[in-house]
């Protein structure tokens, strides 16, 4: 029964900081709201017996991923982070298509027989998840590696500062040599 | 606190992304959005590796899942605001629909 | 249910005994640097000066609470609770004798890596709602410090690990009681393990050589310029529990947390902890200030492979000398 309350309790936050990370004009405090969003799906795995998961979501996402979007925005802004960001004209059809995105998978999953059968799970520990990637899918594990190398090279390459490529949209006029005869 | 609970929060979360990813103007609040919507994919992954696997099949495939695509996702945000920068630097600013030059 | 007031009490506890000790190590510390120094620190607000910390806070509590205009209110109002929050998180899954522990979690290890990541939230906010360049620009110094330093914290934490098989801390200490402690044997790794984890602990906390963000003579006050009265005061115990609490983690990891040669228990705990936080002031009040830059160097360049040696260097130990685990 407590379980539900606070299942409850923080399914509700999850949504509502989602609410709040789609609806604030402020970047940052997306940003920020995001992060709230992801501590609170933290809970829930730690609900669902995926500690280790909660623990690395923490870790990587709030202390990693809502940085990176921060310091993006800082990055972007001219001056300050107030964002004067007007909604685009298909406000209302956003709202459809989530709405009705919404209602299509909430009856199929409602209409799902049998789903809820609940099957007795032996509780997942890091040992487990540590022998499973390093033993059964240690090939997946060695190229997700792989990618993660060559995201980071990729980013550092892309952004980093070029002092005589093309930066600005306009190219400097070409010099007229002047001959003097 | 059942299954299909953990499945409809699920689509919620992900129908909030879809609507930040249609709505929003500025490059960084999509790709915001888009954290939610993979983070209510991974939120399925591990519902269902609580729920339906049973210990048989070895250490919940739901959560090796959910662990690889965390990762994979953390690797598409540092490329994506990497492009994003280099986005700025060419326009000075991050608005959606600067980037169409090849538009004819 | 009753693990859960079980677990508060205790967390209450331990709470109260880490203000405690931060209140008597304000004056410790003022006392050590005045000696190292040559003179001889606080003496006239209490015998010996024991009041100074009070008379400090006291101090400041009294003072205008001053919000910079346009500055983010709602952030600039937070990141100070969080910061403290955040600091004290770490010690929930500490044991601090063999029965005192507030939350024995079974990824204890991965808790106190996720909280100190927390930490960042806080400080970027600090940095950047005060609406002040050299709060912004410490801010930023800040977070780029706490997310690179968190690589060989991570890393060098997880040879304790390795080493006992679990990560759960109650479990990391039970284990050295019965074998040996991590910084003492093996020595390689756990030596370097053990000095990693002190500066990168350092590094994490925003001390002196470590403390840029902050720095006085460089940054203003770094993120905590626009900071006055209540709020400041906050920061400045946010600073002081994190490098306690880090000094905690590093007991219980590397230094056989509440064991000892007779009679183990939290005296031994509490010694150790001590020590470790005497350490930290030792080492600020010794030392000068890395530059940014430098400070990025050390951790990418030398730490960090070190770190990934050291992890290697656990597993050999665990996997070929026999009776290791």
């Amino acid at each position: 029964m407590s379980a539900s309350i606070g299942f409850g309790f923080v399914a509700a936050c999850a949504v509502l900081s989602a609410l709040f990370v789609v609806r604030v004009k402020n970047l940052v405090h997306a940003a920020l709201w995001l992060g709230v969003t992801l501590i609170a799906t933290a809970g829930l795995y730690a609900m669902l017996d995926a500690s280790f998961l909660a623990g690395v979501q923490v870790l990587l996402y709030v202390g990693g991923v809502s940085v990176l979007m921060i310091f993006g925005v800082m990055i972007t802004r001219k001056h300050d982070g107030l964002v004067v960001e007007a909604e685009s004209t298909s406000g209302p059809r956003g709202v459809f298509a989530a709405v009705g995105l919404f209602a299509v998978l909430a009856t199929s999953i409602v209409m799902t027989p049998e789903l809820d059968g609940a099957v007795a799970v032996e509780t997942v520990t890091a040992r487990h998840l540590g022998r499973s990637l390093l033993v059964d899918h240690v090939l997946a594990f060695e190229v997700v590696s792989l990618l993660l190398l060559i995201a980071i090279i990729g980013a550092v390459v892309l952004a980093r500062r070029r002092d005589h490529g093309v930066e600005r949209k306009e190219l400097p006029a070409p010099r007229r040599e002047e001959v003097s005869s | 606190m059942t299954l299909s609970h953990c499945l409809i929060l699920a689509s919620a979360l992900f129908a909030i992304g879809v609507y930040g990813v249609l709505t929003r103007k500025q490059v960084i609040a999509i790709l915001i959005s888009v954290e939610l919507m993979a983070n209510a994919a991974n939120l399925v992954f591990i519902a269902f590796g609580r729920y339906r696997v049973p210990s048989a099949v070895g250490a919940a495939p739901g959560q090796l899942f959910a662990l690889f695509s965390l990762a994979l996702t953390v690797a598409e945000v540092a490329v994506g605001l990497a492009l994003v920068i280099l986005l700025y630097r060419s326009y000075g600013d991050t608005r959606v629909g600067l980037a169409s030059e090849l538009k004819s | 249910m009753s693990g859960l007031v079980h677990g508060a009490q205790y967390a209450v506890m331990i709470v109260s005994s880490l203000l405690a000790v931060i209140a008597i190590g304000i004056w410790f510390e003022r006392k050590f640097a005045g000696r190292m120094q040559s003179r001889l620190g606080p003496t006239i607000v209490g015998p010996v000066g024991l009041l100074q910390p009070l008379a400090d806070v006291v101090k400041l509590l009294q003072k205008e609470d001053i919000v910079p205009k346009d500055a983010d209110r709602a952030l600039f109002d937070l990141a100070p609770l969080l910061a403290v929050l955040f600091s004290l998180g770490a010690a929930a899954v500490v044991p601090f004798s063999p029965t005192a522990v507030a939350a024995d979690l079974d990824i204890g290890v991965l808790f106190i890596l996720a909280i100190g990541a927390l930490m960042v939230i806080p400080t970027f906010a600090a940095g950047w709602a005060s609406n002040n360049k050299f709060a912004l620009l410490g801010g930023m110094r800040a977070v780029a410090q706490s997310v690179s330093y968190a690589v060989p914290l991570v890393l060098v934490v997880m040879v304790p690990v390795i080493l006992s098989g679990s990560m759960r801390v109650s479990e990391i200490v039970t284990f050295q009681s019965e074998h040996h402690w991590f910084a003492v044997w093996p020595i390689i790794p756990g030596l370097p393990a053990f000095a990693l984890f002190f500066i990168a602990m350092l590094a994490e906390s925003n001390r002196i050589p470590f403390d840029i963000p902050e720095a006085e003579s460089e940054l203003v006050a770094g993120i905590t310029t626009e900071y006055t009265g209540a709020k400041f005061v906050l920061f400045y115990m946010a600073e002081y529990v994190h490098t306690l609490v880090g000094s905690a983690v590093g007991a219980a990891l590397f230094l056989g947390g509440w064991d000892g040669p007779f009679k183990p228990g939290l005296h031994w705990m509490v010694l150790k902890t001590l020590l470790l936080f005497t350490a930290v002031y030792w080492v600020r009040w010794t030392l000068l200030r890395f530059r940014s830059d430098q400070l990025m160097d050390l951790c990418w360049k030398r730490l960090v492979p070190i770190a990934v040696g050291l992890v290697f260097l656990a597993a050999a130990w665990v996997q070929f000398v026999p009776g290791a685990r």
